[in-house]
Formats: structure tokens, sequence, C-alpha cells
């Protein structure tokens, strides 16, 4: 890593203006907030981000508190971490999904220390992104190398100009369940939407999220819904024992008495470089059992619009599957 | 031996050729022993050559390559010796020298802590011409190629045709009249070595006439010339030391180019240096296992005969020839012609990787055994039988077979029912191995009974030291606790190096002498005090006893001179062999729907003449299963051929299985049936089958063929659309 | 092929300036031209300090390791692993350096009782936590239950990443003192062999859980 400034912030205003301060000629030299820097530290060591000062947001009491219930909603500080996430009792009873979420990552070590902030924000897996010595189009060079490159791992939906998939099981599962993400920052809080925090390449191939200079997310809110407690995450990964998404659904519904579906919340992960809703999808299920016929159905409309690059077009039927076996598991309440 | 009157007309009898003894009657050797150095292990008592620490030291960084082919056009090592911190930087090429892959070293700095070393090669200022490259074997193949070698008349195409034998028309013939014919083109990727303690000297060197060299290396006395050269000093003033090291599997030998920079740093300074590779340098330029590119046409008749096989071979080196084991492997066939070459890329050479060339023939072979076999409505076991003439694999199979219950298998793939299916795959492996006279043992015993066992040689992780302690012991009639162990240390006696699965063969057997030679010296001491002849003297028990007299160990050694006694042995003929066999099967389920494979269970049997350790020995199969997993779901090199550049060049995107790639059940046998009393190395043999049967199963399980490792689920999901 | 027009990707250098040419430290705190680690080092309060001050340079720390304070001399860039291996005199090398990237567990060691990759904490952010290494966990004379149960079921061959196996299943026996063998797994799917000792791995692990 290259030699930068630490700083223990003791509140978010004063994390705030420690970021600010600091000047960057490049975009990858500014101020960075780190919580359990498990993504952060390996960027910084390959030097594709080089801070000149990192700012400790551990030391800010009250950020990683879970708080309320199944008729509250969540508010969850985005200190929390993966452990406390997928243990949490209100959770694995009231938003399943999210503790399977949660679970699915990465391994032991890294849970018991990487945070929900730090999850949402971490930077994309993609090998021309992560290789020190390419200069892709995200790094401010000229040309996504995916792009007509070695593109197994990238997006088939959502793509262009850059084709990274966006990396965070949470985000895909929190998408699914309405969540909003708080930021605070030099203009002050404001909340965004899940739905509006990540943004797409189309926008700003260099950035994943809406964070502008020196604003943290301060806090994640699950909205108290019908659907909520009927929520699961699948994963499927290559390599079982580490490895980000290959392909991944997250799904929520609310079954109404008879058994059809009145509410459906439908995100596949690690398709596209933001979490990709599939609304078509769930609007099919809307009125319908949840049976082989519909699940079929939901599953074929989640994919429309796809576009595989030379070497993912298995992304179709691996997402489709997927769809399938979260629907499936939903079909009892 | 019976005693004769001399005679000047009788030879005296040779000596009666030496011999472990029938393997069964043993009291230590085909034991379960745990390894004698388990304490320091799993304690971090263990000291690699990667936690050495000497006052002083400083930590070498290398610069290297990001080209594939490139040519310096400046070099500037100034503004990394600017940076506080930073003792001495080395070029180890000049402006104008060509780079011929990513990974090729450009120089090295020395600096305080590792992480200013980082800074300082990060400031080194270097400008390049870049060139065109060659990184895939498609590319290299074509006739615009950029030659990776434009000056050497046997390379054509980035080709180098080695040699053909056998007549192609011939074995043309012989497939008119075939039942079957199979036509079809296996590929295996580069393979990385992925050794967890990446290549790393420290070279313990303050100016002056001595120095001492730690490297984590499989040659103890492979340190010493390299060292000597690099530092400018007489070999007899270098000691190399390797006592424990993190994993070789063939990559490791000499002090490789980062233990001379580290050298040359360190005579530059004038202090002593530790050059350890990061993890992506050690991607790539500390070596690899070649990839393969095999073209077949081969046939077979309705009695399951093997009849003509025509091959074509590529091994995939980068600069290096790499390796590939002759077809068709260890089958026989009618009639053969096979032709063997390599192509060049730019990339790094390769390396010997764990039976070098023989995974990825096997895979190949048995892959087009069991094509032959299904198109032959043949059971692929069945088939295999019939073209084999060896014993040790005929009975391996049958017991493979019965321990796996292949008789469970459908002969239909995709039979089982639902997206979940299962399949059975089998293969064959060869290796030679041996033993060789390079190890010298010296055995020490005490007044005090204190024994000790030494020689310079190594321990991969293959475990040396706990043989070498057990020989004794169960000569000397001694416990395993009562014999002390030292080796890896150019101080002490020569050693092999381990590479072919030979250093049990060659250590053992010295071992053994050195311990006889002991017994013969102690007896000698002993027998007046028993009122014996020495040779009615015998060790067991912990005891010297003869005639009806018994001294426990520690009164019989006070008989010693104060001394002790110091004994030397060496290697003799008998008591190792080469020639091991092998064979692997493998149950698999396959998610048809997700393109998930896992293996559910999974056996190796390997014979091995007299097991020096039974625990030891089961480790070596499990561990040879274990990187068959990797090969055949996980593990490739990828390469950007536009870039020039290894994409995954990092242990989250270069992957090894873990925990939860592995079966249910893994089980490794020892093939008992082979009662040769003789050592016969295992480091490698257990590798060779395990990705081939992997690859049969899941045909079996889901109709997939997939020719081009790894089997990941992209490539059956995209087979069964 | 070539075209020296085209902007090389690694001549552009991220941030626009040339990847090799970099310019040392300039503007991130001071640096003195004698040897860094024996530099007086600056004299902050202790940490953990939430001050809001922003420090850098050469730090003094007290590191509680083993349940002994070790003192050690760090920059804010010096991970914990490499506090413990490279900065501590005498080194503390159980864990191990093997990919510096939390992608193999051999550098796990125990924080607060909790299993975490060394690689990835930064030396400064543990001051005040419970640093447990392998060392810690027993040694040589005296053996913990899952340290003898790897020699017994021979669950090592080179035994690079044992350590780090031995520390993971310690943290999670302490948590979980009666695991299933697939609780064993998935606890310990963040550690990686390349020998291949996983099958003896997971039933030391089962028998030194008995053994408690």
């Amino acid at each position: 890593m290259k030699q930068f400034e630490w700083a223990n912030a003791t509140s978010v205003q004063s994390a705030v203006k420690l970021l600010a301060e600091v000047s960057a000629d490049e975009q990858n030299e500014s101020a960075r907030p780190m919580s359990g820097g498990q993504d952060l530290l390996t960027t910084m060591k390959e030097r594709i981000l080089v801070p000149k000062r990192v700012v400790n947001l551990k030391t800010i009491q009250g950020l990683d508190g879970i708080d309320g219930d199944a008729s509250t909603g969540l508010k969850i500080g985005a200190l929390a971490t993966l452990a406390e996430i997928e243990s949490h009792p209100e959770i694995t009873k009231n938003f399943p999904g999210l503790a399977q979420a949660a679970h699915s990552i990465a391994t032991v070590q890294l849970r018991n220390v990487a945070t929900l902030g730090g999850n949402l924000c971490q930077r994309p897996r993609c090998w021309y992104f992560r290789l020190p010595h390419i200069v892709c189009l995200k790094k401010g060079g000229d040309t996504c190398y995916s792009e007509k490159g070695e593109n197994k791992y990238n997006a088939i939906l959502g793509g262009g100009p850059s084709f990274i998939v966006h990396p965070s099981d949470l985000a895909t599962m929190l998408a699914a369940l309405d969540a909003t993400v708080s930021i605070n920052g030099p203009k002050g809080p404001r909340d965004v939407p899940i739905g509006k925090f990540f943004t797409l390449p189309s926008d700003n191939a260099s950035v994943e999220n809406v964070l502008e200079d020196a604003e943290i997310v301060t806090q994640v809110q699950i909205p108290a819904s019908a659907f909520a407690a009927h929520s699961t995450y699948v994963k499927f990964k290559e390599r079982s024992s580490l490895d980000f998404a290959m392909v991944a659904a997250a799904a929520a519904v609310e079954l109404a008495p008879d058994q059809t579906v009145r509410q459906a919340r439908l995100v596949l992960g690690a398709v596209a470089p933001i979490p990709w809703r599939v609304p078509k999808a769930e609007a099919a299920l809307i009125g319908k059992p949840l049976n082989d016929d519909s699940i079929k159905a939901a599953a074929e409309l989640a994919l429309d619009g796809a576009k595989p690059l030379e070497h993912n077009a298995y992304k179709i039927p691996l997402a489709k599957t997927l769809v399938r076996r979260a629907l499936n598991s939903l079909k009892t309440a | 031996m019976a005693a004769t009157k001399p005679s000047a007309t009788t030879k005296p009898a040779p000596p009666a050729p030496l011999s472990w003894g029938p393997n069964n009657k043993h009291r230590l050797l085909n034991t379960r022993l745990p390894r004698v150095d388990f304490p320091y292990k799993t304690t971090g008592t263990a000291i690699y050559s990667h936690d050495v620490k000497v006052p002083g030291m400083l930590h070498g960084r290398i610069l290297r390559s990001p080209y594939a082919h490139a040519k310096i056009t400046s070099l500037d090592l100034s503004p990394a010796l600017k940076i506080p911190g930073v003792k001495t930087a080395v070029a180890r090429v000049n402006v104008g020298d060509t780079l011929r892959f990513e990974g090729d070293p450009i120089a090295a700095v020395a600096a305080v802590t590792t992480e200013i070393a980082e800074d300082a090669v990060h400031a080194i200022d270097v400008k390049y011409d870049v060139l065109p490259h060659a990184v895939t074997a498609e590319d290299a193949i074509k006739p615009d190629a950029p030659p990776v070698y434009p000056n050497d008349k046997a390379v054509e195409n980035n080709t180098r045709h080695a040699n053909a034998r056998g007549d192609a028309d011939t074995v043309a013939d012989a497939l008119k009249s075939a039942d079957a014919v199979v036509e079809a083109e296996y590929r295996t990727p580069i393979l990385h070595h992925c050794c967890l303690e990446t290549h790393v000297a420290v070279v313990d060197y303050s100016g002056g006439d001595t120095a001492t060299v730690y490297c984590s290396t499989q040659g103890t006395f492979s340190i010493v010339p390299d060292a000597a050269e690099s530092l400018g000093l007489t070999a007899s003033n270098v000691t190399g030391i390797v006592r424990h090291m993190g994993g070789g599997f063939g990559s490791k030998g000499g002090i490789g180019i980062e233990g001379r920079l580290a050298c040359e740093l360190s005579k530059q300074a004038g202090a002593p240096v530790k050059m350890a590779l990061v993890r992506r340098d050690e991607f790539v330029m500390a070596g690899n296992g070649p990839g393969s590119w095999q073209k077949f046409r081969a046939g077979a008749t309705k009695d399951g005969k093997l009849t003509a096989v025509h091959i074509e071979q590529y091994a995939l080196g980068g600069l290096g020839r790499g390796s590939l084991a002759g077809q068709p492997y260890v089958y026989h066939a009618g009639v053969v012609y096979r032709s063997a070459g390599s192509i060049h890329t730019n990339e790094d050479s390769s390396r010997p990787l764990r039976a070098p060339g023989h995974p990825p023939a096997c895979f190949a072979m048995e892959s087009l055994m069991d094509e032959l076999a299904y198109k032959l409505n043949m059971d692929p076991l069945e088939f295999r039988k019939r073209n084999l003439t060896d014993d040790a694999h005929l009975r391996q199979l049958d017991r493979g077979a019965k321990e796996i219950g292949w008789i469970r298998r459908s002969q239909t793939p995709g039979a089982t029912p639902g997206p979940l299916k299962r399949g059975f795959g089998c293969a064959c492996g060869i290796w030679g191995g041996g033993g060789g006279p390079q190890c010298a043992v010296d055995l020490k015993v005490a007044q005090d009974g204190a024994v000790n066992v030494s020689c310079g040689s190594q321990d991969l992780g293959t475990g040396t030291r706990t043989y070498m302690v057990a020989v004794v012991a169960e000569e000397l009639g001694l416990a395993m606790s009562d014999v002390k162990e030292n080796i890896g240390d150019t101080r002490l006696g020569n050693g092999n190096f381990s590479g072919g699965s030979t250093t049990a063969g060659s250590l053992s057997p010295a071992v053994k002498v050195a311990a006889m030679n002991a017994k013969t010296e102690i007896a000698k001491l002993v027998a007046p005090l028993l009122g014996a002849q020495p040779a009615d003297v015998v060790f067991a028990d912990r005891k010297v006893s003869a005639n009806g007299k018994a001294l426990d160990w520690t009164q019989a050694c006070a008989a010693l001179p104060a001394a002790g006694i110091a004994v030397r042995g060496q290697w003799k003929p008998g008591l190792s062999a080469g020639g091991a066999h092998g064979a692997c099967f493998a149950e698999v389920e396959v998610d048809t729907e997700t393109g998930h494979v896992q293996v559910v269970r999974m056996i190796g049997i390997q014979d091995c003449g007299l097991p020096l350790n039974r625990l030891a020995v089961e480790s070596q199969i499990n561990g040879g299963m274990v990187q068959g997993i990797g090969m055949a779901l996980l593990e490739g090199r990828v390469m950007d051929a536009k870039l020039g550049v290894m994409v995954n060049s990092s242990f989250m995107d270069y992957k090894i299985p873990g925990c939860l790639e592995m079966p249910q059940e893994m089980l490794p046998l020892i093939d008992d049936d082979d009662t040769r009393q003789q050592v016969v190395g295992v480091g490698e043999p257990p590798s060779i089958p395990p990705a081939a049967a992997i690859a049969n199963a899941v045909f079996n399980a889901c109709g997939v063929r997939v020719r081009e490792l790894p089997i990941t689920p992209d490539k059956i999901l995209m087979g069964l659309a | 092929m070539r075209d020296s027009k085209k902007k090389d990707p690694r001549q552009s250098g991220y941030s626009r300036r040339r990847f090799l040419q970099g310019v040392g430290v300039a503007g991130v705190g001071a640096l003195v031209a004698e040897h860094p680690l024996l530099r007086a080092a600056e004299t902050p309060p202790p940490l953990p300090d939430a001050t809001d001050r922003p420090i850098s340079g050469n730090i003094a720390i007290v590191l509680n390791v083993n349940g002994q304070p070790r003192k050690v001399t760090v920059e804010p860039r010096t991970t914990l692993l490499n506090a413990l291996r490279n900065n501590m005199d005498p080194p503390i090398t159980g864990p191990k350096l093997v990919c510096d990237m939390g992608t193999c567990g051999g550098c796990t060691v125990l924080l607060d009782d909790k299993p975490v990759y060394g690689c990835l904490q930064l030396a400064i952010d543990v001051v005040g936590k419970k640093i447990t290494t392998v060392e810690g966990i027993g040694t040589p004379e005296r053996l913990s239950p899952v340290q003898a149960a790897f020699g017994e079921h021979d669950a090592m061959m080179c035994g690079f990443c044992t350590d780090g196996f031995v520390t993971s299943i310690t943290g999670l026996l302490k948590a979980n003192p009666n695991p299933t063998e697939q609780e064993v797994r998935e606890a310990c799917k963040g550690n990686f062999c390349r020998c291949g000792t996983y099958p003896r791995i997971f039933q030391a692990a089962l028998e030194a859980a008995k053994a408690r």
C-alpha cells in the first residue's frame, strides 16, 4: 500500500470533514472512509486506490446498531458486521432473505469484520479492474477490456460502456426488500431508495453508486412489508468454498389467503452493473399461484433483454434456474 | 549363512542382498505414524524460509514486465534509490534487452521494510517499446504470429516438433476396419502449483567470506551453487538451509531468479536480504504446469480391442518445451502413430508440476477410452481391462470398482431422474520413480543413549523426517521418541533433489544402512558385556540382548566411547524400486440446471511397494485426489490474448479447491497386493488419474463430454443447451 | 498488431500518470532519511484514540498478542500480519503471508476470539483488541486438543496452511463446541490447503471437539 494518513473519526460530521478536507489530483487519491476494510484494503494493496487519507468510521458511536422488527421495519447501521446481520434473531426470523444473503458472503474470517456499508460500496471484481497494471475504462482508460475480451463473469444486462457486474449480495437482497440508503456528507444527510443508489455505467463508468465526494453511507432502512418475512436469497458460485456470485437471485413474495401472489419482488444479482430488478417478471406473478407454470414464465421474463457477451451466455439459463428455485422455495408461507 | 571351509577353489559367497523383509512384518514401518514434526507445524514454531528474520535484514521486491513482449528503451533506478529506507537496487536487464513474457524480471530493490520496497518498485522509471505477442496456442500457430524464438530453426509457426513414432498410413488403414472410431481434440490449460509458501530466499550475508542462504526449494544442495556464484563466494563457505518448506510440487529448484537477485542485492548492500515473491508475481514468474493440446483419431473393434491410435500431442509450456507423457498412455493398442511437440507462447516457461506431463496425457487418453467404450456400448471399465496387461492395473481397477460401487452405475448417461444426475468414472496412472545413491546419512549414538539421524535432504511435506526416525527406531529396537532427526542443511550429509518421487527411494535405504552400521558398531562394543559374539546381539524392545542376558538401551550405550559412535550410511540396491501404478474412481453429482459438479465419493488406490508410513502415503493419495478436483473442475490460467496478460493471477480468480469442494467421502487405499519389499515413491503417482476419473464421471452423469478442462458450470450448461 | 498511436493501458497509467513512475510519498506525512524503524516515533496519545486527528509516519503502539503486551512501531499502512511477522522483535511467524488479500486463510488470527484475516487488519486498527495467534493456542510441550488431533490424524503435510486451520478451528470450537462435519467445513471454507489435507482436517476438528 502507499502511505496514507489515518484518522479515527469521532462523529459522522467529523468524518465528513476529514474526508472533504483532503484534496486529490486524481479520483483514486481521494480520502476514503473505512469500516471493515475487507475490500478497501485489497484495492489499496494493489494501488488501484491510493487514498491520501483513510478515515476510520468504527470509532463513531452508534453506527452499528440493528433496530426494529417486522412491524416497524429495520434500521441497520452501516457499521453492522455481516456476522451480526446473518445471526440477528429479528433478521433470521422476519427478513430471512437478508440473513441468507449475509451468510452467503465469503468466509467466516471476512464476515466477522466486513460491514453493511462496506459491502454496498465495494468495488467490482472484474479482473481487468483488479489488475494493477491494466488501465481499463473504469479506471480512467478508454477501453472496457471485458467487452471483447475474457468476459465470462461480466454483465448480460445493463452493460455498456463498462460491463462489470455489481458484486454485493446485500445490495441485491436489499433491492428486493425496498430498502432505503441513508447518506451523509458535506451537503448534509439524504436518503436514497436503493433502486436509485446504484448507477449504471452509462451514467458514469468510473463509479458504481451515487455517493459524492466525502459522502458516507450511515444506515439502511428496510420497511415493514408483507413480503419481507417471505424472502429468500439464492446464490450460485463457481467455487462453493470462496467465490463471488456467478449469478444470484433475491425474491420476496406476499401470498394472499388463496395462495395467489399479491406482491412480488424479484432481483437478479451478478448479471448487471447494478442489482437488476425485474418488474415485468414480478407483474406476471401477481394474482397467480406460485406453481411450475407461473414460476417458469416469470423466470423467462426475468431474462428478457439479456444480451450475452462472447463467453457469458450460460448466465441466462443459470439465472432462470435460480429464479425458479428462489420462487419455488416461497411456494408456501 | 552356513560356515564353509575356506578352499582355494571356492569363491567367498556374496553378501545376502539387503532386504526390508516382508512388508507385513514391520513394527514401525508400514504402520500409521504421526509426523514427528507435527508439534512444530501446528504451533507456529516450524520456521520456514518465509519466517526467517536475521538482524539487519532488508526486504527485497522485484519489478517485472507488465507486457508479454517488449523492449526496454530506458531504465532508471534512481527515483527508487532516493526513497528513504531503500538501500540498494539492481537491474537484471539492460536498455535494449527484450522482455518475453508478463512477469519477466527487470530489476530488484532492497529496503528496510516490505512497504518501502514496494514503494521503490513503483518508483523505478522504465520505458518500453511494446512488441507484438502471442499468448494463446491458437494465436501462436497462425502464420503471421510473432515468433517467440525467431532464430531457432527447429521452431516453425511457434511450433517445435519433437519426434514421431510409428507409421501414420498403417494406422489409417487399421482405422478403416475399426467398429468404432473416435476423433477428438482434448485441451488442458496451463495450471499453477499454488504453493502456499511463495518462492523465497533469505540471503544472510553481510559482506565477508561466508553466507547462509535459507531457501524454499526442493533441493537443499541446489542452494549452494546458485548462491555461491551470485555472491562470488566459494561454495564451501556457503551454507544452504531448508528445514521446512511450504510446498514445491515441482516448481522450486535452486534459489531461482528471486534468490539470485537477493544475492546481488545483499552483496551490494552488504546486508542480509529476504526476497519473497508476492502472490501475483508467483503466478507469472515462478513457473506453471504446462497445458496440452492433443488430437486423437482412434479405433476399436467390437470385442473391445483398441486397434489403432493416431495422436498428435502439443505441450504448451510458454517459453519452455513443457512436457506430455506419451500415448496411448497405459493402454495397449494394435498400431500407434504418435507425434509430439511443443507450441511456444510469450508466457513464462513451465516447470515440472507433480508427475509432469502425466495428468494431461491421462485425461486425454482416459476420456478417449471412455468415448470409444460408449460408442461400442461397452462398460468403460471392461473396455479398459481388455487393453491392459499389467496385473497391478487390473487388480486396482477391480478393487476400486468394488469400493465405489461401480455396479450402481448406469451405462446410459443422464439416467438419474430429476435435475441432479449421478455418474461414475475411472482412470489409471503410471509412474517411474525409484531411488539413487545421492544420500549420505549420518547416525550418531551418544553414550547417554541419544540417537540422532541426519541428512541434508529436505521434506516438502512428504514426511521425510518421520520415516528417517522410523527406519532407525525399528532397526535399533527403539521407540519413535528415542530418535531425533536433522535435515535440510548443507552441513549435513549429501541429499538428493526431490523430483520424480525419488526421495524416499534414495534416502530410506541409506538410513537403513546407517542403522545397520550402527548396530554393527554397538554390537561389537556390547557383545563382550553379554558374553556373546557380536553376530548374536539382538536389538529389540529398547534392549540390547544376547546369550539370555539383556541390557536396556541406556545401559548398553554406556559401553560406547565418551564421544559415542558416528556411522554413515549410503544407498544400496535392493531396497528401492521404481514402477508405480494407481487408479482413481469418482462418483459425481451434476446439477443439470446450474452446471455445478459435486464430487460425491472418490477413491484412490496406489501401490508403493513397502509403505514407509501408511498415514503419510494415504495423505499423498488424498492430496492427489484433491489436486485432481482442482484440475478437473476449477483450475486454469486465463490469458487475455490482446493484452498478453494473465487475468486470473490471484487466489480469488485462480480457484484451487477448498473445504466445500471435498466429497462426502474420500478414500485413500494402499494396494497391499503389491508385496514388493522395496520402497517405491508416491509423491506424484496419486495425482495422475483423478481429474480423468472425474471427467468421465461427469459424462456418465449428464451426457456432456467436456474435452477442455476445467469442467466449469458454464460448459455443462452450454453443453446441455 | 502494433499501433503506437493507440493509448497503451499500462503507459497511460491509472490516474493518467505513468504506472511505473511513482512520486514517492510526497505530501503525505513526514519521512526522515534515517532508518524508519529506528526513528523515534511520534508521541501521539495512545490508540485506540478517537480524536479526529490524522496521524501518519511511524507510530509506536502496543498490541495485546497472546496475552502479552507487545510494543511495535508501525505505519498506518502496516497490516497486523506484517506487524507480527516483520516489525516485531522477536517476530511472531505462526500466521503466514500467503496471498495477502484475504483469500486463503493462511494469516488467520483470532481477534477478540473471532477468526479474522491478519492481512486485512491494519495494526493501528487493532490496538486494544485481544489478538491470539497459533502460538497462543498451544506449544510443542503443551499442545491444545486441536493441535494434538492434527498430529493424530495426519492433518498436515507441508504445514504452511496448518497454523491458519488450527486457529480457525479453535475459534469455531469456542463458539460452537460440538459442530457437525458440515459446520466444520463451513467454518473452514476460508482456509485453503494445496497439499490436500482437508479430509483429515475435518476428522481432526471433530476429534478435538470430542476431547474438550
